[in-house]
């Protein structure tokens, strides 16, 4: 375990898996994310940061094709956006935000991360063995399968997000995206899940889109860090971005960098 | 009470009541997990409109039943969609509307009719042959189609938003559950009626949620409570003579607090906590 460790970055000369390109989403009147130009490369950790309401989860949204851009362009796969299918869509994992699901649904662990399979069968096709198999390789992927036949609802927060990722993990995607996935969590659980999340890209070669307030917690994980804020403030390898000039405009002036490299608030009370 | 069993009126109410019963508690199962208790209500007194404007204007009630049920839902679920309104405000509103446009139909016949107040409160003791085999015909479609879908309206139960993430043709799924809602209780409207419809939906359902953590065994506990209580039910309004659509639902209830008080999730909860 060495979250220190310097990771050697990934190569980016394929073309990219994931395009904004001047994408911007939300209403008429009511932008959530403008003018984004951003590619993401295969097997790429990027980790997307920002205040709350800097349209993370949008981001997440248009990724999944949920979400077409009102300007600009969005490719996934090679597909516009617009375009993209059902069946490209299970090829996306995706852990939603905590709280968006009800806990005490009557659904044991691995009915829950056979869901998972049930958008690349398309309809009318029941699970078999095969699909069995492949959720029970992603429950041990996230050292859950000694729980297959607990109910959901009888598990810690931090036990039914490794579900969630196994569910995520039972599409066989090529992107993973996590949307604050450690919120709510107590910080063992917090780091535990990080780590998890590592491994998983590190082992199963996956594209990472990890959403997340816990700069300090990823920063020496990604390989790149996004910042938005409404619009794309920066997007680089974690020590371009963290930078005090450019966390400025987004957080304040609030915002410090300590000697260990740490992104904390300045303590007000402490200066005057 | 064998004596009863020999009336040709008597096993087709028994035959009615079974199928209403098992198909409102397997899409009850549904409707619980994906929080649409109250679109089943606001949908039961839409379809009861409908059967009244039918009488009044002498066209087939069951008909105008389904348009107006399917209207109401599909109304509901675009609201939702697009999130313009609270779920609750909106079918609070067609419910009332609709439940308006009944009694205004029936202010504006003529004469007194029997046969709409069976509509309201349930006379499965009166199910005719023909009815039967619509009841027949409408359940075997909602069932099939039920069957046929499963595991995507199961996702969507779960989590609709993480559903379509994955692949599922989820709005569509949403639409499918939604019509067949509105089918299920035109299907009960002669049995249970347009009031108590409603309950043969959620209490099954719900009872069964009590007494289990898993899906499979959720849908197969409801449909084994929805039928049992139906006929059961029917039986008791046939033996004392009181009528069928509050001696089903009145039952069905009794059931409902028996496992409340009985539930192993409760139990579990209030007793110690096991680590695994």
């Amino acid at each position: 375990m060495s979250p220190e460790g310097t990771r050697e970055s990934v190569s980016t000369g394929h073309s990219p898996i994931i395009c904004f390109d001047h994408a911007s989403f939300g209403f008429p009147g009511l932008i959530a994310l403008k003018d984004i130009t951003l590619p993401i490369y295969d097997g790429e950790f990027v980790g997307v940061i920002g205040p709350n309401g800097s349209g993370k989860t949008t981001l997440c949204r248009a990724v999944l094709g949920l979400l077409p851009p009102v300007e600009g362009h969005l490719h996934i796969f090679d597909c516009a956006c617009s375009e993209l299918r059902c069946h490209h869509r299970a090829r996306i994992g995706y852990l939603p935000q905590k709280g968006v699901v009800d806990r005490n649904f009557p659904v044991t662990v691995l009915e829950t991360v056979m869901m998972g399979r049930y958008g690349a069968l398309g309809l009318l096709k029941r699970p078999g063995k095969k699909d069995r198999q492949i959720a029970m390789e992603a429950l041990t992927q996230v050292g859950m399968e000694s729980h297959k036949d607990t109910a959901l609802g009888h598990l810690s927060g931090g036990q039914q997000q490794r579900v969630f990722i196994a569910r995520a993990l039972a599409q066989q995607p090529k992107v993973l995206i996590l949307d604050e996935p450690t919120t709510g969590l107590d910080i063992a659980m917090q780091h535990n899940v990080i780590e998890l999340v590592q491994h998983l890209h590190d082992n199963l070669k996956l594209t990472v889109l990890l959403i997340t307030h816990d700069i300090n917690m990823i920063r020496s994980r990604v390989d790149r860090l996004v910042l938005l804020k409404t619009k794309l403030y920066a997007a680089g390898p974690p020590a371009d971005v963290l930078k005090p000039e450019i966390l400025h405009q987004v957080y304040g002036k609030e915002l410090v960098i300590t000697e260990k490299d740490l992104v904390i608030v300045e303590d007000y009370h402490h200066h005057h | 009470m064998l004596d009863l069993l020999a009336y040709d009126f008597m096993q087709r109410s028994l035959l009615a009541a079974a199928m209403v019963g098992g198909l409102c508690s397997v899409i009850g199962v549904f409707v619980v997990l994906r929080g649409l208790a109250f679109v089943g209500a606001g949908t039961s007194h839409a379809a009861f409109a409908g059967v009244a404007l039918g009488y009044l204007m002498g066209w087939p009630p069951l008909l105008l039943a389904i348009l107006f049920g399917l209207a109401t839902v599909w109304i509901t679920g675009w609201v939702e969609e697009r999130g313009r309104m609270k779920l609750d405000v909106s079918i609070g509103i067609l419910y009332t509307t609709t439940m308006a446009l009944g009694i205004l139909f029936i202010g504006l016949m003529k004469t007194y009719n029997a046969e709409v107040y069976g509509y309201l409160f349930g006379s499965v003791l009166s199910v005719t042959p023909e009815e039967l085999r619509i009841i027949g015909a409408l359940s075997v479609l909602v069932l099939s189609l039920l069957l046929l879908f499963a595991k995507e309206l199961y996702f969507i139960a779960f989590d609709q938003e993480m559903a379509e993430a994955s692949g599922v043709p989820a709005r569509q799924m949403f639409f499918l559950l939604l019509t067949l809602v509105a089918l299920t209780v035109v299907v009960s409207l002669k049995t249970v009626g347009a009031i108590l419809v409603f309950a043969m939906i959620l209490i099954p359902a719900s009872t069964a949620y009590q007494l289990t953590h898993s899906l499979r065994t959720l849908t197969l506990y409801s449909a084994l409570i929805g039928i049992t209580t139906s006929v059961c039910g029917v039986l008791i309004s046939a033996i004392w003579d009181i009528p069928s659509g509050p001696a089903i639902v009145l039952l069905a209830t009794a059931m409902f607090f028996t496992a409340v008080l009985l539930s192993p999730k409760r139990l579990k909860r209030t007793g110690v906590v096991h680590t695994h």
